[in-house]
């Protein structure tokens, strides 16, 4: 069984996504593209709905039905890949997104503290990360020069209000 | 200069740390090459030709001597005693194993220096004039900027998994000695209608195999939303510029994808979007950082009489220097040393411990302890007082650091090449020995005027051949190494890039070929003020090409 770093905590994964099979205690994670796209069409959906999202969607798309959603995936399909730390801030920063962010796909521990202060609070990482290692890495640093989304590190005050 | 405190030290001690344990897994292979790529790479760290090349970071140039004896330190400890200083205005080491970078890392932290972001795909050191705060033509001192944009650069959430590098340059001189058209984002200080500070943007430029100038996006930027205007064109070079093509990643190929005007719009449009949540600037703030770079405590002197260089002194090797090697300087009684990292025999921009170290001892008795680095590989000692020029004129003659060619053709740019650098297609080093052994004569140097030579040992460009004077490019054909030259490239005043003047030459006649080139300009220029540079762009480059050329002619 999968397991996901969620608010700080090593969890049982609870999602599974577009061709694998549903777990006793695990919830549909459909593509955002197939979500809106039912929406369009007059398909009730309920609240409570999880999607994911690539590098190539635009989080534009999906922000007038964030209160349907309560989990958001961003997938990181490959090493160094950066869109979705933009992707984060925007849906929390801009268009106030409450729910569950979830970082997933080929990222490590190194990529934790950054994905953290951009808004992401639960993380699936590469499968062969060792995750009691990763949720150290959460506190790599203790002190930062820019705002973030997360409040556990210091950030240098300018002396003006933000 | 500007001081660590708490919150930056723990910053740097945490970074070191952090490396450490990539390394460390590294070595023990839990993470594979590349996984660990990225993680070394923005840290400065490649794995080169022979050894490992760690980049360190000196941002805007500006160092203490206690700064420069650590550089030094570790290059006698963890390397063979020299350095190279950079067209990025930083140092790297071409010898150090991979097991002790972690603790050369926490040598420079011990002197509020890192490697942070000196490679891979973010924000780079951010570079500005090496004249800041002391030019007589500068607008304000844009090192409290630099410092400003270098922190929020630094481990930057948001920007750290760019397409492809990001580099900022600075100035505020309407000389732009930082080269800020060849910048993916170029700032240029700007007085607004009530003279206050803003800033013109510039942005799309770069070299590489698709040289580019930056384009306008903004003609003033009020200094509140410096930041943010930042954030702007970072989030949308990070959502759309190209991932899938390494040469196309640049963000000079989204600007001309989309048009200068598209991405104006769409950066104004973040730009506005942003406005609740975007860091901006107090005035406050300003005020705090520019406390970081308040004037040195300079004595009343006086202009020497009658004024430096304009009468003989009597030993005319120092009065060749102080022509060539020295600048005027806003203060009266003070004047601005060049250290020259280009004398003949040595690679260009190379520089030894024990060199270094003479150096901050010379700059502790006459410059306020200070030393900048510029982004054509020499030193500056910035706040000499003329009544010590002769004096150190003296000692940085005994160094092997007063060759008095700054601004000649002998000054040139020149990246590592195939003698390091794994990119590289051909030598840059010994090419540069061979133009230094054919222009050996300084009096015909003197003749020629201001030239600059860059030359880049791949189409990466890390030598900025595209904006030389002369730029000299070099190229693999069939396993040997040929040379492809451009004329009439200039960094400012205004930018420009060179054109190809024909098929690529031979190692051994790229400086028969360069004397070619100046037997043209010698028989074509107007006066003696009329720069090479300036006759290419008068006469074209089709004299040129007809001489270098031309059949049956005996090797000039």
């Amino acid at each position: 069984m999968r397991r996901i770093i969620r608010r700080r905590e090593l969890v049982a994964d609870d999602a599974h996504y577009t061709g694998e099979q549903a777990g006793p205690d695990t919830r549909t994670v459909q593509p955002a593209a197939q979500f809106i796209a039912a929406l369009g069409s007059g398909q009730a959906s309920a609240s409570g709905a999880a999607v994911v999202i690539g590098p190539m969607d635009e989080v534009e798309a999906l922000a007038p039905h964030l209160a349907l959603l309560t989990l958001i995936v961003v997938d990181f399909p490959k090493i160094g890949e950066g869109r979705g730390y933009s992707q984060a801030r925007l849906l929390r920063q801009r268009y106030r997104y409450g729910g569950e962010l979830r970082a997933r796909g080929a990222i490590t521990r190194d990529q934790l503290f950054f994905l953290a202060r951009c808004g992401f609070d639960s993380f699936d990482l590469d499968p062969g990360e060792n995750l009691q290692a990763a949720l150290g890495a959460l506190d790599a640093f203790s002190v930062a020069y820019q705002d973030g989304s997360d409040e556990l590190v210091h950030v240098r005050r300018r002396a003006g209000p933000a | 200069m500007y001081r660590y405190d708490q919150i930056d030290q723990t910053l740097v001690n945490e970074r070191v740390a952090q490396f450490r344990d990539q390394t460390r897994r590294f070595l023990a292979g839990e993470l594979s090459e590349d996984e660990f790529r990225p993680l070394r790479l923005r840290n400065g760290l490649y794995i080169q030709r022979y050894a490992p090349m760690l980049r360190v970071s000196i941002p805007y140039g500006l160092l203490s001597t206690r700064q420069l004896r650590m550089l030094a330190h570790i290059a006698r400890t963890y390397d063979r005693s020299y350095g190279h200083f950079t067209t990025r205005q930083n140092i790297q080491y071409n010898w150090p194993a991979l097991e002790r970078v972690p603790d050369i890392l926490a040598d420079l932290a011990s002197v509020e220096m890192h490697a942070i972001q000196t490679s891979g795909n973010c924000i780079r050191n951010i570079t500005a004039d090496h004249l800041a705060g002391v030019a007589p033509d500068e607008i304000a001192d844009p090192r409290p900027y630099c410092e400003i944009i270098r922190q929020w650069a630094t481990l930057n959430p948001e920007f750290s998994y760019l397409p492809r590098k990001f580099k900022i340059a600075v100035t505020a001189s309407p000389a732009d000695r930082a080269a800020v058209e060849i910048h993916d984002v170029g700032v240029r200080l700007k007085r607004g209608p009530n003279a206050q500070i803003g800033f013109e943007i510039l942005a799309g430029g770069g070299l590489g195999r698709t040289p580019i100038l930056g384009k306008l996006i903004r003609s003033f930027l009020p200094q509140a939303d410096l930041l943010a205007y930042l954030e702007a064109i970072l989030r949308v070079y990070n959502r759309h510029g190209r991932r899938d093509n390494i040469h196309k990643a640049r963000i000079k190929i989204l600007v001309r994808t989309l048009g200068a005007e598209e991405f104006t719009r769409q950066v104004e449009q973040e730009f506005e979007a942003s406005r609740e949540f975007a860091p901006r600037l107090d005035a406050r703030d300003v005020a705090r950082m520019r406390g970081f770079f308040a004037p040195p405590p300079y004595q009343q002197l006086n202009d020497s009489s009658p004024e430096i260089g304009s009468v003989s002194s009597g030993t005319p090797t120092f009065d060749a220097w102080l022509r060539y090697n020295t600048r005027r300087h806003k203060v009266a009684g003070y004047r601005v040393v060049l250290v020259s990292l280009k004398k003949h025999g040595e690679a260009p921009g190379d520089i030894s411990a024990d060199q270094m170290d003479a150096l901050a001892q010379l700059a502790d008795r006459v410059s306020f302890g200070m030393v900048r680095a510029t982004h054509d590989q020499n030193l500056v000692l910035a706040d000499v007082p003329q009544s010590a020029l002769r004096e150190v004129w003296h000692e940085l003659d005994r160094l092997g650091l007063a060759t008095a060619n700054i601004g000649t053709l002998t000054d040139m740019i020149c990246c590592p090449g195939l003698d390091f650098c794994s990119l590289a297609n051909a030598g840059s080093i010994d090419v540069a020995k061979q133009i230094h052994a054919r222009f050996d004569d300084l009096d015909y140097l003197y003749d020629l005027g201001p030239i600059e030579i860059k030359m880049s040992g791949c189409m990466n460009a890390c030598g900025h051949h595209h904006i030389g004077h002369i730029g000299i490019l070099g190229v693999d054909k069939h396993g040997k190494e040929w040379y492809q030259i451009t004329i009439g490239g200039a960094s400012s005043g205004p930018a420009a890039l060179g054109e190809v003047i024909g098929p690529s030459v031979p190692k051994d006649q790229v400086s028969d070929t360069i004397a070619r080139l100046l037997e043209v300009y010698v028989r074509e220029r107007r006066g003696d003020d009329e720069r090479f540079v300036d006759a290419v762009r008068r006469i074209g480059i089709e004299p040129f090409q007809e001489r270098v050329y031309e059949t049956n002619h005996s090797p000039a």
